[in-house]
C-alpha cells in the first residue's frame, strides 16, 4: 500500500487494468460492438499507466524504447488472449504474447532462449493449438466462447498472485545486482573487441580460463561471464543443471511413452 | 552509424532483388518444366519470352482483388504478409557471398546481420512461424478445400521441422558453432575435402528432404495439393495476395539452397579458382559468383524434382517424417557424438553415414514385407501366380506378344 502512495500512477493504471479486462470478458450484458473497443481502450491506457507508474529512467534509451514495447505488448496480447471471444484469435494473440516475450529475452542477451521458445512455443504449440481448433469448430463458435464462467473472481485472483509476485521482486535484493553484471560484461565485451554492434557474443569473446572456485568443474562463473553465449548456457545446462534436465528429459519420455500406450490400435478402430 | 547506413543498404537490396528474382525463377520453371515434358513453354513476351515475368507481374498487379464476403476478413488480409514476412526475415543471418574477404569495398555487405551466434536456431525459429502464413489462410477462407489445406500444412511442418533441425545438429558438433559464417569459414579453410557433404552425406540428403517439405514444395505440397482440394489453402485467394503467397514459396526456396550450399558444400569454396588462400582483383566477386551458381544449382534442382518425384500420399508423408527420417536422424547424432567423443577420423561418418543408408534401406523393405505378409487377405505370391496360369491377361504385353 505504501509503495502505492508512492506510485499513483501505478494505482491508477492498475485500477484502469482491472476494469478494462471484465468490460473486455465476454458474456457481459451489453454485447454491442462499442463495449469491448471501449474496454480494450481502457486496458491500453491501464497498462500503459501501470508499466510508466512502476518503471523507472535507464540510462539506454532504445533498449527503454524496446523494453516498454515488449513488455506492453506482452502483457497486452495476454490480455486480448483471455478475452478473445475466437478461439483462432486468442491462440494467435498468444502467440504475439509469446514473440513479445522473446523479444525481452534478446534484451537480456538471451538469443539462445528466444529462438528455442519461439521454435517450441509459437512454432509448435500454438500451432498444434491451431489444429485443434480448426479441427473442432466445424460448426462455429460453440456457447462457452460466448460467456466467461466466475469472470470477477479469476480476474481478481490473478491479480493477486500478480501483486504477490510484484511486490516479492521489489522487497527482496536481486541474486545479483543486474547493473555490475552488465558493466563486467561490457568491460569484457570490450577487452576482446566485438566484431559487431549486435549485443550477441560469440563464443569466441568468451573470457579465458579462470581459476575454478566452484564446486562443479563444469560449470563457469555466472558474473564473469558475457551473457548470452552458447558455450556458457550448454556448460550450464549440463554441469550445473544436469539432475533437472536429464529428469525433465525421462518425464518427457515417460509420457511419450505413455501416450503410444493409450492410443487405440489400428484393430481397434483407428485411422 | 556507417555500419547502421550498411545495413540498411543491404537489407534494400536483398529486399529489392528477392522479388525479381522470384519473379525470374518462375520463369525459369516454366522453362525448365517445358524442356522436361518436351514442351516450348512461355515464348510469347519478349525474346525468349524473358519478358514473360514482367507481364506476368503487371497482371498480378493489376488483377481485381476478390475478397469473398464469407472469409474472416482481418486474418485472410494478414496470412499472404505473414508468409512473405517469415521467409524474408529467415533470409536475414543468411551470408550470401563472402563475409570476410578484405578486398571487398566497405560499403558493400553479404549478409543482412553478420556474427549472430545463433543463426542456424534463428532460422530454424522463423521458418516454424511461416506456417502460420498458411494454417491462418487456410482457416480465414472460410471454406473446407482451404481448410482442409491448412490442416495437412500444419501436421506436416510440425513434423518436419523435428528431422529438419536434428540433421543439422551434427553439422553443430562437428564445427561446435551455430553461426553461418563460421561453418562456412571452417569448410573453407580445408579446402575441398573437409566439406561438410563428405562428414554427412545423409544429413546432406534429410535436410534438403526436409526443408522441401517445410517450403511445401513438390512433392510434398500436399498442402495446395490441386487434385484433391482444388487450390487448398489458397483457394480463395487472388491477384497480388495469392502472388505474396508464391513471393514467400521461392523466397524459401532461395534460403533452402543458399544453405545447404553454405552447410554442406563449402560455402564460395570452389577448388583452383576460389580457395581460402586466392588473392587476385576480384577475387570477391568469384567468390559470389560460385555461392550463386551452387544455389543456382540447387534451385535448379527443386525445380527438377518437381516433375521427376510424384506427389506422396499424406500417410505415406508423415511415415517418411516420423519412421524413417527421425530416427535416422538420431542415428546419425549418435554417429557424432560417438566420433566427436573417441576423437576418430571424421572420415569414420562417411562411411558410418553410407552403412546407416543401406541398413534402414534393408529394414523399410523387410518391415514392408513384413506388413503385407500380416495382412488379412494375403495369399502367397507364387501361389497367386500358378493359378492364374498363363492364360490370365494380367501379364504385360512383352510375355504376351513373346508367347504368339
Amino acid at each position: 500500500m505504501e509503495w502505492f502512495q508512492k506510485n499513483p500512477l501505478a494505482l491508477a493504471g492498475l485500477v484502469a487494468w482491472i476494469v478494462g479486462i471484465l468490460m473486455l470478458m465476454p458474456g457481459r450484458k451489453a454485447t454491442s460492438v462499442r463495449i469491448p473497443r471501449l474496454g480494450l481502450l481502457v486496458t491500453a491506457a491501464g497498462v500503459v499507466l501501470f508499466c510508466a507508474g512502476v518503471g523507472g529512467r535507464g540510462p539506454e534509451f532504445a533498449n527503454e524504447v524496446m523494453f516498454w514495447t515488449f513488455a506492453v505488448g506482452a502483457l497486452l496480447c495476454g490480455v486480448l488472449m483471455i478475452t478473445a471471444r475466437n478461439p483462432v484469435y486468442g491462440a494467435l494473440w498468444f502467440a504475439l504474447s509469446t514473440l513479445s516475450t522473446c523479444g525481452l529475452f534478446l534484451l537480456q542477451s538471451a538469443p539462445f532462449l528466444a529462438a528455442a521458445t519461439v521454435i517450441v512455443y509459437a512454432g509448435a504449440v500454438i500451432v498444434t493449438f491451431l489444429f485443434v481448433i480448426m479441427l473442432a469448430q466445424q460448426s462455429g463458435a460453440a456457447a462457452y466462447d460466448h460467456r466467461s464462467r466466475n469472470a470477477i473472481p479469476v480476474t481478481l485472483a490473478s491479480f493477486v498472485l500478480l501483486g504477490a509476485i510484484t511486490l516479492t521482486l521489489h522487497k527482496s535484493p536481486p541474486a545479483f545486482s543486474k547493473r555490475d553484471l552488465k558493466e563486467e560484461a561490457k568491460v569484457e565485451v570490450a577487452a576482446a573487441a566485438p566484431p559487431t554492434g549486435m549485443m550477441m557474443v560469440s563464443p569466441d569473446n568468451l573470457p579465458k580460463e579462470k581459476p575454478a572456485s566452484k564446486p562443479n568443474q563444469l560449470s563457469l562463473e555466472t558474473a564473469k561471464l558475457p551473457v548470452g553465449s552458447m558455450k556458457g548456457l550448454g556448460k550450464s545446462l549440463f554441469g550445473d543443471y544436469l539432475f533437472a534436465v536429464e529428469l525433465a528429459g525421462t518425464l518427457l519420455l515417460v509420457a511419450c511413452i505413455g501416450a503410444i500406450a493409450i492410443a487405440p490400435r489400428r484393430e481397434e478402430g483407428a485411422l | 552509424m556507417a555500419e547502421l547506413l550498411v545495413t540498411l543498404v543491404t537489407i534494400a537490396i536483398v529486399v529489392g532483388a528477392i522479388p525479381g528474382v522470384c519473379n525470374y525463377l518462375i520463369l525459369l520453371e516454366r522453362k525448365l518444366s517445358a524442356w522436361m515434358q518436351d514442351r516450348v513453354g512461355p515464348n510469347r513476351v519478349g525474346p525468349m519470352g524473358l519478358f514473360q515475368p514482367l507481364a506476368d507481374g503487371l497482371k498480378l498487379l493489376l488483377k481485381e482483388e476478390v475478397i469473398p464476403s464469407h472469409v474472416d476478413k482481418v486474418l485472410f488480409l494478414i496470412a499472404p504478409a505473414i508468409s512473405v514476412f517469415t521467409a524474408l526475415l529467415a533470409f536475414a543471418v543468411v551470408p550470401f557471398g563472402p563475409t570476410d574477404d578484405p578486398g571487398v569495398p566497405s560499403f558493400i555487405r553479404f549478409i543482412i546481420a553478420p556474427g549472430i551466434d545463433i543463426g542456424l536456431i534463428f532460422i530454424f525459429a522463423v521458418g516454424s512461424l511461416a506456417v502460420y502464413g498458411i494454417v491462418l489462410g487456410g482457416w480465414a477462407s472460410n471454406n473446407k478445400y482451404s481448410a482442409l489445406g491448412g490442416l495437412r500444412a500444419s501436421a506436416q511442418v510440425v513434423s518436419y521441422e523435428i528431422p529438419l533441425g536434428m540433421s543439422v545438429l551434427g553439422i553443430a558438433l562437428i564445427s561446435g558453432s551455430l553461426n553461418l559464417e563460421t561453418i562456412m569459414k571452417q569448410q573453407i579453410d580445408g579446402g575441398l575435402m573437409s566439406w561438410n557433404i563428405w562428414f554427412q552425406p545423409l544429413a546432406a540428403l534429410m535436410f534438403f528432404t526436409a526443408s522441401l517439405a517445410e517450403a511445401n514444395r513438390l512433392p510434398f505440397d500436399l498442402a495446395e495439393c490441386e487434385q484433391e482440394l482444388v487450390g487448398g489453402w489458397h483457394t480463395e485467394y487472388s491477384a497480388l495476395k495469392w502472388a505474396l503467397f508464391f513471393l514467400g514459396e521461392y523466397t524459401h526456396m532461395i534460403t533452402i539452397s543458399f544453405l545447404t550450399s553454405i552447410l554442406f558444400l563449402g560455402g564460395w569454396n570452389f577448388p583452383i579458382i576460389a580457395e581460402a588462400t586466392s588473392s587476385y582483383p576480384f577475387v570477391w566477386l568469384v567468390k559470389l559468383l560460385v555461392l550463386m551458381s551452387k544455389a543456382f544449382f540447387f534451385i535448379c534442382v527443386i525445380i527438377m524434382l518437381r516433375w521427376t518425384i510424384p506427389r506422396f500420399r499424406f500417410d505415406q508423408l508423415m511415415e517418411l517424417a516420423w519412421r524413417v527420417m527421425i530416427p535416422l536422424s538420431l542415428a546419425n547424432l549418435l554417429m557424432v557424438m560417438f566420433v566427436k567423443q573417441f576423437d576418430l577420423s571424421l572420415w569414420w561418418l562417411f562411411l558410418g553415414s553410407c552403412g546407416l543408408f543401406a541398413a534402414w534401406g534393408l529394414i523399410s523393405a523387410s518391415l514392408r514385407s513384413a506388413e503385407e505378409r500380416s495382412r488379412p487377405g494375403y495369399v502367397k505370391r507364387k501361389k497367386a501366380a500358378a493359378s492364374h496360369g498363363h492364360g490370365g491377361h494380367g501379364h504385360g504385353g512383352h510375355g504376351h506378344a513373346a508367347a504368339h
